[in-house]
């Protein structure tokens, strides 16, 4: 089955759909079988156990037993800060 | 020169879903994202208006009639159809938007450049509320050029008061660089500064608080769009005096609207992603070692768990006030969407405080309810002038929204082009 990753925002809207672009590209781009999921923070609970990876757009004051990462970077890095976030996703997926 | 008018003519006939991923397109290229990606992006944005426009138009003709029945059963001037983020279709779909979007940039380098600002205006989806201000200035003074004044005026105010409340939202949220200096949401925290601080000084209110998990255990469900939906529909219908088959079927229906209105809108703002990237990296690199506060989406302010605690207490307190408020003629039910952003905006100020939180914005709805009241002649007049919802507006339709028909700061601005004899 494909590794999922889930991209959480506060309203699903726009944040969220930057990063869902960015990971989506690079995935594709290292030749992974990955799905990437744009959810809404509330929403997050449906993919609990299905989950591999889940990137927060924002603090969300939660926690899950997969690795939680900030997106931020994606939405105001630079080129090279958002290359690094990448790599640690490729990182963890691989794993 | 005549055929220069009729080429223009024939294009403004195109209707606004044509032209957008036209205008779009060529934006896409300007700021060199691709080909590729300029034409994907350009028609995804003009697919989304579509797909916003027909879920209004569901949603006139379910809310329109029970409203109306309500009003008239109860004796209330309800007379309003809230359709909320309908005006993002205004802010992307008028005729002067491209002009808006490269005018708030040079505007805002320029404001950067000379220290005027610290907030960089990346946040190019948040540019609609500045967009849909531009547009009802346009339908009220006939101009393009008057309407870009008009939003750009807005956005440039937007970003002095994300200069005043980015070290907060920093703070709180853990999210060092960046601003927020989009529409209501920011005006939200200027308000809740004085407002707090009034609170604080109240023996008794002070250290008066509800726990946020607990709301959310217990009212949770209500916190999701289509049980809020289902439920107010519901209400409404049992109150405008429909029978069960009504009743359950106006609940559906606006439990849909709920759900697939930020659906559409989501689907617009998808578009625009590539242009946004380019432009965050292009006007980034002109300020490379100067604090400044990158502007972000206020979605990024949803995270405490008091949003939505304080949101879904928010909602039937703030149905009830406009339904009691004399003169208040829209009942907001699309519009309670902007409620929880207006939290995120506020909650950093009441340390995260469900009761101060919606004490302040409670408070803060209601220059909106009378606002929206007020600029919705001007808000159905540019639906109109787009070539929207024309049919039903002849027949006497009247639209609305807090967000951007309520904005206390658009509403200022109409009306300083009404002291000009617009």
């Amino acid at each position: 089955m494909s590794k999922l990753i889930v991209v959480a925002c506060g309203a699903g809207i726009n944040t969220s759909t930057i990063a869902e672009d960015l990971i989506r590209e690079r995935m594709e781009g290292e030749g992974l079988d990955v799905e990437v999921k744009r959810v809404l923070i509330a929403d997050i609970d449906k993919y609990i156990g299905r989950m591999d990876l889940v990137v927060c757009m924002m603090k969300i004051y939660r926690e899950f037993d997969v690795p939680q990462l900030k997106g931020m970077p994606f939405l105001i890095g630079t080129k090279a800060e958002k290359q690094v976030l990448l790599d640690e996703i490729v990182e963890l997926i691989k794993d | 020169m005549e055929f220069i008018q009729t080429a223009v003519a024939w294009f403004l006939g195109l209707g606004s879903t044509v032209i957008v991923p036209i205008v779009l397109i060529l934006l896409g290229l300007i700021f060199r994202v691709g080909w590729q990606k300029a034409v994907r992006g350009g028609v995804t944005v003009g697919v989304g208006l579509a797909g916003l426009f027909l879920v209004v138009n569901l949603i006139i003709a379910a809310l329109q009639p029970a409203v109306g029945a309500l009003a008239t059963r109860l004796g209330l001037e309800l007379a309003l159809v809230d359709v909320n983020w309908a005006d993002a279709g205004i802010a992307w779909g008028w005729p002067g938007v491209a002009g808006l979007v490269l005018s708030i940039i040079a505007v805002n380098l320029i404001m950067v450049f000379l220290r005027l600002t610290k907030t960089l205006w990346t946040d190019v989806w948040s540019y609609w509320h500045g967009s849909a201000l531009a547009g009802f200035v346009w339908a009220l003074t006939g101009s393009v050029v008057w309407g870009v004044v008009g939003g750009v005026l807005y956005l440039v105010l937007g970003s002095l008061m994300s200069d005043v409340t980015a070290k907060k939202y920093q703070e709180f949220n853990e999210m060092p660089g960046i601003g927020v200096p989009c529409g209501t949401t920011v005006q939200a925290s200027i308000f809740a500064i004085p407002v707090v601080w009034l609170l604080e000084r109240i023996p008794g209110l002070k250290d008066w608080d509800a726990s946020p998990e607990g709301i959310r255990k217990r009212f949770g469900l209500i916190g999701e769009p289509a049980i809020l939906g289902l439920v107010l529909g519901v209400i409404i219908g049992i109150a405008a005096g429909y029978n069960v088959q009504g009743i359950l079927g106006l609940g559906m229906q606006v439990a849909t609207m709920m759900l697939v209105l930020p659906r559409m809108v989501s689907i617009i703002s998808e578009g625009l992603v590539p242009i946004t990237m380019s432009i965050i990296e292009f006007m980034r690199e002109r300020f490379p070692d100067r604090e400044i506060y990158v502007a972000v989406d206020c979605a990024v302010l949803l995270g405490h768990p008091a949003v939505m605690a304080s949101s879904v207490i928010l909602f039937p307190l703030s149905i009830l006030l406009a339904a009691i408020l004399p003169g208040v003629k829209m009942l907001p039910i699309a519009s309670l969407a902007v409620v929880p952003f207006w939290a995120g905006a506020v909650v950093p100020y009441t340390k995260g405080n469900v009761v101060k939180t919606v004490i302040v914005l409670l408070l803060f709805s209601i220059p909106f309810m009378y606002f929206s009241t007020l600029t919705a002649d001007i808000h159905t007049a540019t639906f109109a002038n787009m070539g929207q919802f024309t049919a039903e507006i002849e027949q006497g339709l009247q639209l609305a929204s807090w967000d951007m028909g309520g904005d206390p700061l658009g509403f200022v601005i109409l009306n300083i082009f009404k002291l000009f004899g617009f």
